[in-house]
């Protein structure tokens, strides 16, 4: 663990903020007309998804922590934890379901992923910007629609609803953007 | 930038001048280069040098505002007087509402008052959104005190609370990070930047009023209170505009130049500060001062939420 001028943080930076470890979502320069620098930054807590604004000089020292990325197998969910298996070390660790609010959707079983410790903590699971998912609830298209742009829901292998083109059918695969939850195309598999 | 955003810019700074203009404010240009400037410790500057072939090269520097001009111009000149102009502060980074190099405008009234200066500045927004219609500024202005901001958003008066130890206690019962080191300009810096000022009303053009004599600045002082005649309006929550009923007491302009010239020895840059300047108020009218960050004004009228979206050519290192 190293210590960083407030000033120099970044977003996606990990830092400890009152004993607990955060990424930085936000920071942004404020400097009162006559007054000296200070910084805002949105902090959110990867672990339970909890999010914290705080204010910092920007010559403060905070603690900057150092992570590590590792490869992970995920393995199951019992609804609670999600858990996960490192795959240089065969260590088996559970993450709580709440810090997986977003990734959660595209956490695929025996699938890897990048998966950001410190220590024994988990701060995140990375998942790619584009996943390829199995559709597996829709509804054929309405007879007779043929409004070019007309759309409708479906449901993927892991429950999201995703809205589509009305010519995507059960058991087709799909191209997600993981960070907007958006369609992007149907792939041929 | 686009094209359009251009071209209202350039609508914008033409109303605001007509405003000034029709109410027979002298338009001037002072200089961007300074041999000296007001010490403001929190300021970093831009320096740079003259050169001559036979003789010493010059230190100049660029202009933080045009204050440093414009009450030379005033002790000289009783007249009301306004100026656009190119400011400079550096270390400032950049983001989403700063650019090292910006457009202000300083407008000083003969015989005004702040409070009168706020009118005027009011007026002022009015007539920006009876000529532009595009204009997004908020009908409505408000006035609200630094004291009652405090006791709304901090949960405290400033007054009850404004030795430097009750600010520390203040301060660490509302979970803000505060060091021993701190004085008292930065303990209440932490409280107002973050639980004051992000939660000021931001549906209105606000008028933040009577800033803590603390914060050392060239506003006067009202008698027997903690208090300056001082304020800042936010725009959208956004700090673009500073006012002063001008101080004019030679004395105290000359101790705030010795205990400015003192802490700017802490500033990566220094620059040269003119020991006579306090002479100009030998002979200073009654005035108050206003400036307002064009950029972030514009931003307000357009809509546009970064600063980036008004100016051309941004200077942006890591946003």
């Amino acid at each position: 663990m190293g210590q960083i001028k407030a000033g120099a943080i970044e977003k996606g930076m990990f830092i400890l903020e009152k004993e607990t470890p955060y990424l930085v979502t936000e920071r942004e320069f404020v400097n009162p007309g006559k007054g000296s620098s200070f910084v805002r930054l949105k902090l959110k807590d990867q672990r339970n998804g909890a999010s914290l604004k705080v204010t910092h000089k920007s010559q403060d020292n905070i603690d900057e922590i150092d992570v590590e990325e590792q490869s992970c197998q995920y393995l199951y969910t019992d609804g609670e934890n999600f858990v996960f298996m490192n795959n240089e070390t065969y260590e088996q660790f559970e993450v709580p379901a709440d810090g997986l609010e977003d990734e959660k959707w595209f956490l695929i079983e025996g699938d890897a992923y990048r998966v950001v410790r410190w220590g024994e903590e988990t701060l995140g699971v990375k998942v790619p910007p584009k996943m390829d998912m199995e559709v597996t609830e829709a509804e054929d298209g309405v007879k007779g629609d043929t409004v070019q742009g007309a759309s409708k829901y479906v449901k993927v292998a892991t429950g999201l609803t995703v809205k589509v083109p009305i010519f995507i059918k059960q058991g087709e695969f799909i191209r997600i953007n993981t960070d907007t939850k958006e369609y992007q195309e149907r792939i041929n598999k | 930038m686009k094209i359009e955003t251009i071209k209202q810019r350039k609508e914008i700074l033409q109303t605001i001048r007509n405003f000034y203009d029709t109410l027979e404010y002298l338009e001037v240009e002072t200089p961007l280069i300074s041999p000296t400037l007001i010490p403001e410790s929190n300021i970093e500057i831009f320096e740079t040098t003259h050169i001559h072939p036979f003789k010493a090269d010059k230190k100049g520097y660029l202009i933080p505002s045009p204050e440093v001009w414009l009450k030379q111009f005033i002790s000289q000149n009783h007249i009301n007087v306004y100026e656009i102009s190119k400011c400079f502060r550096n270390s400032e980074q950049s983001g989403k509402h700063h650019n090292p190099e910006f457009s202000m405008i300083e407008y000083y009234t003969m015989g005004f008052s702040h409070l009168d200066t706020l009118n005027l500045t009011i007026q002022l927004l009015e007539y920006i959104n009876s000529k532009l219609p595009y204009s997004k500024l908020s009908k409505k202005s408000e006035i609200l005190s630094m004291n009652q901001a405090f006791i709304n958003y901090a949960g405290f008066s400033l007054e009850d609370n404004y030795t430097i130890d009750k600010l520390h206690k203040r301060a660490v019962e509302l979970g803000i990070s505060i060091s021993d080191d701190d004085d008292w300009e930065t303990a209440f810096n932490r409280i107002f930047l973050d639980k004051v000022e992000p939660n000021l009303p931001n549906n209105v053009n606000l008028f933040l009023t009577d800033f803590p004599s603390n914060i050392k600045t060239l506003a006067k002082k009202i008698p027997n209170t903690p208090w300056a005649e001082r304020w800042e309006l936010y725009i959208n929550g956004i700090e673009c505009g500073n006012c002063y009923s001008e101080e004019r007491d030679p004395q105290v302009v000359k101790d705030f130049f010795n205990e400015e010239s003192e802490m700017k020895e802490k500033s990566r840059i220094q620059h040269k500060v003119d020991s006579n300047y306090y002479t100009i108020f030998k002979d200073f009218p009654k005035c108050s001062g206003g400036a307002i960050g064009l950029d972030r004004l514009i931003m307000g009228i357009l809509g546009i939420d970064e600063i980036e979206g008004v100016i051309l050519f941004p200077y942006r290192d890591n946003i």
